[in-house]
């Protein structure tokens, strides 16, 4: 873990393991969570095993379509965890670019699930067009407004 | 403004060359030729690499008799480090919403967690 390239954060959720591997796994769950409004996920392509294929396609309020291509999951044990990255694509093929790997797990306690995210990512200089620079800048913005859909769905 | 300022930084150090003297700047400081020798390419070319790395405050210089000296200021790149920040909200906002959707599953999957009405009474 390098604190200036990577981040963690663990969460309590109130459901079971098996409910998260669905919401990870199965694609028109995904769809519902994986990216904050206005953007959508218009596309999802999810294939849970080693090499299998791990694509998402998202597209903003006016139309434009963010597609970073196909990455690939990298260990998946079902209802525990699951990792994956975006510099390779299916079949563990290198893409000669990525910006992040993700590990995620689900560990069973008595008030649901221990949920465990950590991404690692490569460094900012490795990435950054302007365009990428716009779309996590709408991320940003779009995630405050998300905290409070999300509040009040919990309501 | 900062994010025009990352911008700025961004399209500075996309280009090999500039990234190569920010690299040999973090050892000390060093005179502009010491800093053209190794890149293949003409001195005012070179020079307006340097220029690029000056207007964007990432590198400044001084002379010092007949040479120019130049030198990192890595104070400038401390708003690139928010991009992490901005990673950290995404995956928070991500879980927040992940969160209640399982826990929406779950509450469809079984109506019976309110307390069930007795249809007796």
């Amino acid at each position: 873990m390098n604190p200036d390239l990577d981040l963690e954060l663990t969460r309590i959720i109130q459901a079971r393991p098996a409910t998260l591997w669905r919401c990870w796994t199965e694609p028109e769950l995904l769809k519902q969570w994986f990216c904050p409004a206005p953007w959508r996920v218009k596309e999802a392509t999810l294939d849970p095993r080693p090499g299998g294929i791990f694509h998402c396609v998202m597209q903003g309020p006016d139309g434009t379509v963010m597609d970073e291509g196909a990455g690939c999951f990298l260990a998946v044990e079902p209802e525990r965890s699951l990792s994956f990255t975006d510099a390779m694509g299916p079949g563990h093929r290198p893409r000669g670019k990525g910006f992040m790997t993700a590990f995620i797990s689900f560990e069973p306690v008595e008030a649901g699930t221990r949920y465990h995210a950590l991404a690692k990512h490569a460094s900012p200089e490795d990435r950054k067009s302007h365009e990428e620079m716009g779309f996590f800048d709408g991320w940003g913005t779009a995630a405050e407004q998300l905290e409070q859909l999300a509040k009040s769905l919990e309501n | 403004m900062a994010n025009q300022r990352i911008n700025l930084i961004f399209a500075t150090l996309a280009d090999p060359t500039r990234r190569a003297v920010i690299e040999r700047l973090a050892g000390g400081p060093a005179p502009v030729k010491d800093l053209a020798a190794p890149h293949d390419m003409a001195l005012p070319s070179f020079l307006k690499h340097l220029d690029v790395l000056e207007r964007a405050d990432l590198v400044t210089s001084q002379k010092v008799g007949r040479q120019r000296i130049c030198a990192l200021h890595p104070a400038a790149l401390e708003p690139v480090e928010h991009w992490l920040s901005r990673q950290r909200r995404i995956w928070e906002a991500r879980t927040d919403r992940l969160a209640a959707m399982a826990e929406a599953l779950e509450e469809q999957a079984q109506p019976g967690n309110t307390p069930r009405k007795d249809p007796r009474r």
